[in-house]
């Protein structure tokens, strides 16, 4: 459960971004999680939603983007998409040698309300 | 990071939609109490033009790894080879370090940062065999973050030229996100665990570099087949290295003993 010690960091950046730009609330937060990240994205949901009660994101809609992984297949080099870290390529079932992207995990924008 | 880690303690919290879902509490007149919650379509009076976008685009873990970073630079500059060592409880880290303290203490400085949710066996066990050591009690925390061993560093003296090894809380999930600021990663399996570790929990096997599989002595007794775990783990982590070791009866430890050494060699280049 890092989930909830990660939604405190989000908290932490929501916190000083409102502070900068002096907002009033925020109305939403959008967060990208790549599907390799090792991030439970309903987990993590659920202890922001637990952790913002009383702070700047009360009444803010959690925006969850999904970010798919792209394996690079050690056997053809095809790309392929990934879901999770031990899909293989649906060509020849082969494990990837390398993956590009998926591990995303950040707050990508807030949409603040101001005076 | 991790005193509101709420894992198994969901008392003090209240439960929060973030939708627009409001909670009632009614009292009916033959005295019963009861809350729902339901959702309701609004229509908002208010204007949105006084909304704007913020364009955010930070790493939720950046805090994390630049403490990390600290920390690594602090190991270079003063030339300390820092090893991670992870793992599901009970694989035997902590009698692996009892060994190798006995084994290296003579020739190399070794100081051990011990992660768990409670008590200070495990600090006492590596005082005991030579090292000294801090504990860190996460609470209910489920893994060491970077800013726990920067303050741990602060109260060790770490002197220059030594090794320090970080024994992180017992767990194959949580410790792979977050960097330490270590040399190297080693995760550690014992042969009374399943062949398919590796593909449970891909993201720890991905993140280390060097694996050993404990209690060897115990392979005649149970269907673990090293070959076969391996070949899992290279499906995860083509440059992952092996060591079997016993660190009971001693058999292979020297292995280890050798890629420390050869580590702390490679870490004094930087």
């Amino acid at each position: 459960m890092h989930e909830f010690s990660l939604a405190e960091e989000v908290l932490k950046i929501a916190r000083q971004e409102a502070e900068k730009n002096k907002a009033l609330a925020v109305s939403e937060i959008t967060i990208e999680v790549g599907n390799m990240s090792g991030i439970e994205p309903d987990a993590f949901k659920s202890a922001l939603g637990l952790l913002s009660d009383g702070s700047i994101l009360e009444n803010a809609c959690i925006n969850i983007l999904r970010i798919k992984g792209k394996g690079i297949c050690v056997t053809c080099g095809k790309e392929f998409e990934m879901d999770r870290r031990v899909d293989t390529c649906p060509i020849c079932n082969s494990f990837p040698s390398e993956i590009k992207g998926g591990n995303e995990f950040r707050v990508v924008s807030l949409i603040i309300e101001e005076e | 990071m991790c005193e509101t880690c709420g894992c198994g303690k969901p008392e003090g919290f209240t439960i929060h939609e973030p939708k627009h879902t409001h909670e009632h509490e009614h009292t009916h007149e033959d005295g019963h109490t009861h809350t729902h919650a339901h959702e309701h379509e609004h229509d908002h009076a208010h204007e949105h033009s006084h909304e704007k976008v913020i364009n955010v685009n930070i790493d939720i873990l950046s805090q994390n790894n630049l403490t990390a970073q600290m920390n690594r630079r602090f190991f270079e500059g003063r030339k300390v080879l820092c090893l991670n060592m992870v793992s599901s409880p009970g694989s035997g880290k902590t009698t692996i370090l009892e060994k190798t303290i006995s084994h290296l203490i003579s020739s190399r400085k070794l100081y051990v940062i011990e992660g768990d949710q409670q008590t200070l066996i495990d600090s006492e066990r590596i005082e005991k065999a030579g090292a000294p050591a801090i504990q860190i009690n996460t609470g209910s925390g489920c893994h060491l973050d970077a800013h726990m061993i920067e303050s741990a560093i602060k109260k060790l003296n770490i002197e220059p030229n030594s090794i320090l090894f970080i024994e992180n809380v017992g767990n194959l999930v949580c410790p792979a996100m977050f960097d330490l600021g270590e040399y190297k990663r080693v995760i550690v399996i014992s042969v009374t665990e399943g062949e398919d570790k590796p593909l449970k929990y891909p993201n720890m096997f991905e993140s280390s570099h060097l694996c050993i599989i404990n209690k060897s002595d115990l392979l005649p007794y149970v269907d673990f087949r090293p070959e076969e775990f391996m070949k899992n783990a290279a499906l995860i982590n083509l440059h992952l290295e092996f060591i079997t070791v016993s660190a009971k009866t001693g058999e292979g430890m020297s292995l280890w003993y050798d890629w420390i050494l050869e580590q702390f060699d490679h870490s004094q280049d930087h």
